[in-house]
């Protein structure tokens, strides 16, 4: 298809789909007075139910946790396909060197520069599992916590370059993390089955509600996305930067 | 005034879709097009979290606030949480599938790129 005859067709349906549009978008409640039924209820109940004080998590771990459980089987396959399309044409070697820029020399770090990331990423991966752990008390959970953890791998690379990155970030643990954090959120759901309950059912005593460690079943699922996210991510960050190296003989194209 | 306030995170969403649309469409580099499609995707973040909005309300954790405190609908913030970290595991395999067609073709332009060519 030509150019032309593209953006003729992109207008085309823009045009067919601009009168529903228009009419949603004139019927919509006014800002800030939406009408949230289904919010408000868990808003209401969510405390006194399941034991936690951070709403969101409710909703994610526990009164949608299947739908978590599909968006973490959806993570595992976009990390899996990343990794197989990424991985199988470049083999496995981790001896391999940086790739380089024609003849640009590699400047040496400066000190400075490899203690503010060490101490950084420590630091760095402090607050992922903080973040982590007060998924149901605060504003936290397995997500943020476990991208943050994975945002310190990024410091770890910037800090001691690829080669000592490399021996650091051991790929079968980080595929293990990735897939055993899954796995973790599904024996939870199967686990409750097996005692004779709903799937996912949150059978866990529930704590007391602004104890950290409240929530039950909760917790457990929490902790297997952020083992998911930190590992997918991190897998993310070494196939990339994989894709980085120079090519030596004998190497896939 | 307000009125026109009222209206303005409706237009922000509809903006981003309509520029991320238009600009999926006319892309010339599959980069370009992964990236436009990110921006579509922020456009679903602006619509939801402005359809649990309410006016004077709090976040929706009652820590300090007793239960009962007005709060937004945390059921579009869980939304939005799970959407941006599959969004960008999704567009990491988006650029994975964009390199491997690059070392085969030798380029990402989708002009050059027909289906099904050798």
């Amino acid at each position: 298809m030509t150019r032309r005859a593209r953006l003729l067709l992109c207008v085309l349906a823009a045009a067919c789909l601009l009168p529903a549009c228009l009419h949603v978008a004139l019927h919509m409640p006014p800002f800030g007075a939406h009408p949230l039924p289904y919010g408000e209820a868990i808003n209401a109940l969510a405390t006194r139910q399941r034991h936690v004080t951070n709403m969101v998590s409710a909703v994610n771990f526990d009164y949608r946790g299947l739908d978590t459980l599909g968006e973490e089987f959806m993570l595992l396959g976009a990390v899996t396909g990343t990794a197989v399309l990424l991985r199988g044409s470049r083999g496995e070697q981790l001896t391999a060197r940086p790739g380089r820029v024609g003849n640009r020399p590699v400047a040496p770090r400066s000190d400075a520069v490899v203690l503010i990331c060490r101490a950084l990423a420590a630091l760095t991966v402090l607050f992922g599992v903080y973040v982590v752990l007060h998924a149901m008390t605060t504003p936290g959970g397995g997500f943020q916590g476990g991208a943050i953890i994975a945002a310190a791998t990024a410091l770890i690379f910037l800090g001691e370059g690829y080669r000592g990155w490399r021996r650091i970030m051991r790929t079968g643990l980080l595929d293990a993390a990735e897939g055993g954090g899954a796995a973790l959120y599904a024996l939870c759901g199967f686990a409750a089955m097996a005692a004779g309950w709903p799937f996912l059912h949150n059978f866990l005593p529930l704590g007391t509600p602004r104890d950290v460690f409240s929530g039950g079943l909760m917790q457990i699922e929490n902790a297997g996305v952020g083992f998911a996210v930190a590992g997918g991510f991190a897998v993310l960050f070494v196939e990339f930067l994989e894709e980085t190296r120079a090519e030596r003989d004998g190497d896939g194209a | 005034m307000s009125q026109a306030l009222a209206l303005f995170p409706w237009a922000a969403a509809t903006w981003l879709l309509a520029i991320g649309v238009y600009a999926i469409v006319t892309s010339r580099h599959y980069v370009h097009l992964i990236g436009c499609l990110s921006v579509v995707q922020s456009s679903t973040y602006v619509l939801l979290l402005a359809v649990g909005y309410r006016r004077g309300a709090g976040p929706p954790i009652f820590y300090t606030h007793p239960p009962g405190t007005p709060a937004v609908d945390p059921v579009v913030q869980a939304l939005v949480l799970t959407d941006i970290v599959i969004g960008a595991t999704v567009t990491a395999l988006l650029l994975a599938i964009a390199l491997q067609l690059h070392k085969t073709r030798g380029t990402l332009d989708p002009e050059k790129l027909r289906p099904m060519q050798r």
